[in-house]
């Protein structure tokens, strides 16, 4: 599913709401059928969040911020770390710290946690904005890639995405506007 | 129950009793501050030991009795503010620390006053003394973070948080501080229960004066919030009607 | 759910990845983690030369300079707890781990504790030296500065979590936290004193502990509520 709207629209304020980050809502938020709030365990574990500032510390390399984020849901060998990494085009940049990279590169660290992660759900705000044309390609890929496997995906983007697959599209403005 | 609950937490509601209620408090408080004040200002006899000074007692144990309740009252309301997210709660809270902070800086300052007569100085690190000056810094901190937080919200919420540590914490600085203080200097540990077995033209004038000054506190609360209130409701249609009627 | 592993193991998981990341974090930064200690070092320097070299005078102030600059130094380095992941993004993420916040922020303090409070501990004996501390005292300046440390840790990552959103904090960091530690700089400050004196202060550990049992219990709980207000 892909959220559309104008600058201040609540793009990123919903995709908050619905991770739980951001609780001055109202209305209840359903995850298989149970509201989040009954079962925030069972609902954190399938959810992977990417907001705007993509939660990897500039100090630590790569595979350090890769090793902590997946610690927090589901620990994974170094193995599939190095694996995620040059899968998203950092290979050889895994132990440089951070600091040292781009912002798409870091863009890309973060990107590589959707593929050392379990989860079914995935929350991406903005999550194209810093990459380059080819890791636009490589986001899509993985996107299909998640949908074909029965995952799903929020994605708020202005671009058009280019899956094979079913895009539903919920525009915050109300009003259609041309891609 | 919950009905009456679910009713005490709409501001409308409760700006209109509390309406109602003012008048009244107003009555009873002038009142009991006269009765108490002359009465003690003018009749009590005066202190063997003391003389004319005990009389500053009158207005010393009132105001320190109250704002040793400011805190857990706030916490109280820090809390429902966390559980409930009632918007009332949080109002409440917000009033109650200037409050807090006024009445626990009379207390300090009435005790100096005190003090100088007795100790022969402005200033004892004394135990009540002390936790209260504590107590004022607690006060300073949780008004200084709402005044830092932009978000209404979000500064209710860490208020909320930072009075229920602190009320966590008022009892642990004033056991602290009277142990220290006792090993330090018991020579100043001035006791106010040596008035208890005092015969009634002594105590009585004290209740009196202590009804009076914490109807003090519950109007100037009241008044706080009701404020309060109109600020943060002014866009909603009762406070729109309330307004057109008070400028016809 | 495809993947479930059972909740204790990776609870502990989370809270050693957490607390070695937090090390990693600072012994890549080793100025950082040299700042505290210097500070701690600088501030008991400055109370003989505010008050009076004298042997007699240092000694009866020593106890309460170290905690004082204790306090400071442990005050001074809290900013860095939850600053940097708050800015790049990562207690997002903190947040969102299906584990309980409580061992992720206890891990967090932990390594905070070990990389501010306990050089400070392991320092104390030279400053006490230095401050002219009789020597039946340095075990009880020790002691009590390694249980009352973590308590001054534990109630700073309150304050810090409640601040960390705000764009100028200024002092206001201090002047929330710097009451809620008043008691333990009385007590532990005090045992030092008072075995000077040759006093029993068997009282004083045990309060002291009570109080690291205390925050231990209640701190990262009301330090976790605080972060996701702050987030929010």
């Amino acid at each position: 599913m892909q959220v559309l709207g104008s600058n201040g629209s609540g793009k990123t304020t919903l995709l908050r709401i619905i991770c739980g980050l951001n609780d001055s809502y109202e209305g209840d938020i359903l995850w298989r059928g149970i509201p989040v709030t009954a079962q925030r365990e069972t609902f954190l574990a399938a959810l992977l969040y990417i907001g705007h500032r993509v939660g990897v510390n500039r100090i630590l390399t790569p595979r350090e911020n890769l090793r902590w984020s997946a610690s927090l849901h589901t620990p994974v060998d170094d193995l599939r770390i190095e694996a995620a990494l040059a899968r998203v085009g950092l290979k050889a940049f895994e132990d440089v710290p951070c600091r040292n990279l781009s912002a798409g590169q870091n863009q890309r660290v973060s990107l590589a946690r959707l593929l050392i992660s379990p989860a079914t759900l995935w929350i991406l705000d903005e999550p194209f904005t810093t990459l380059d044309v080819y890791g636009v390609r490589e986001l899509e890929l993985l996107l299909a890639e998640h949908i074909a496997g029965g995952g799903s995906a929020l994605v708020t983007t202005h671009h058009r995405l280019n899956v094979p697959c079913a895009v539903e599209r919920l525009n915050l403005d109300g009003v259609e506007q041309p891609l | 129950m919950w009905l009456w609950f679910s009713k005490l937490g709409s501001p409308r509601w409760f700006y209109e009793l509390s309406g109602k209620w003012l008048p009244w408090l107003y009555a009873a408080m002038a009142l009991l501050l006269l009765v108490g004040l002359t009465w003690a200002l003018l009749f009590v006899p005066e202190d063997y030991q003391q003389g004319h000074t005990i009389r500053i007692m009158y207005v010393h144990v009132p105001v320190a009795s109250i704002s040793l309740a400011c805190f857990p009252l706030m916490a109280i309301a820090g809390a429902i503010t966390l559980v409930w997210k009632m918007k009332l709660a949080d109002m409440v809270a917000k009033c109650v620390a200037p409050i807090g902070l006024w009445f626990t800086g009379l207390a300090l300052a009435t005790g100096a006053i005190w003090g100088e007569p007795i100790w022969g100085t402005w200033w004892a690190w004394d135990a009540r003394l002390t936790s209260m000056l504590i107590q004022f810094f607690l006060f300073v901190g949780v008004i200084a973070l709402r005044s830092a937080i932009e978000s209404p919200d979000a500064a209710a919420k860490a208020c909320a948080v930072l009075a229920i540590v602190g009320a966590i914490n008022v009892p642990i600085i004033k056991y602290s501080v009277e142990w220290w203080n006792t090993l330090h200097q018991p020579a100043s540990n001035f006791s106010m229960e040596s008035t208890a077995p005092n015969p009634p033209e002594i105590w009585v004038p004290l209740v009196i004066m202590i009804v009076a000054v914490y109807l003090l506190f519950v109007i100037s609360l009241l008044l706080r919030t009701r404020n309060e209130i109109l600020t943060r409701e002014r866009r909603s249609q009762w406070v729109t009607d309330l307004i057109a009627r008070s400028q016809v | 759910m495809s993947i479930a592993p059972s909740p204790e193991v990776s609870t502990w998981g989370a809270f050693v990845a957490t607390l070695r990341r937090d090390l990693l974090v600072a012994f890549k930064r080793r100025n950082d983690l040299l700042n505290p200690i210097m500070f701690f070092l600088i501030v008991v320097t400055l109370f003989p030369l505010g008050v009076s070299p004298d042997p007699l005078e240092l000694t009866r102030i020593s106890a309460g300079v170290v905690w004082v600059s204790a306090l400071l130094a442990s005050m001074l380095s809290l900013d860095n707890l939850y600053r940097a992941d708050y800015e790049d993004g990562s207690l997002e993420q903190l947040l969102l781990s299906p584990q309980p916040l409580f061992f992720l922020v206890l891990a967090k303090n932990i390594a905070h504790w070990l990389i501010s409070g306990l050089p400070v501990v392991v320092l104390s004996p030279l400053l006490a030296y230095m401050l002219y501390l009789p020597e039946e005292a340095y075990w009880t300046l020790v002691l009590t500065l390694l249980i009352g440390t973590p308590v001054l840790s534990l109630f700073g990552s309150i304050g810090v979590a409640l601040t960390v959103g705000l764009g100028s904090r200024g002092l206001i960091l201090a002047v929330i936290v710097l009451p809620l530690t008043m008691p333990v700089l009385i007590i532990g400050a005090k045992a030092v004193t008072d075995v000077m004196f040759g006093l029993p202060v068997g009282s004083h550990f045990a309060l002291l502990g009570a109080m690291l049992a205390v925050a231990l219990s209640i701190a990262p709980l009301a330090s976790a509520a605080a972060l996701r207000i702050s987030v929010n």
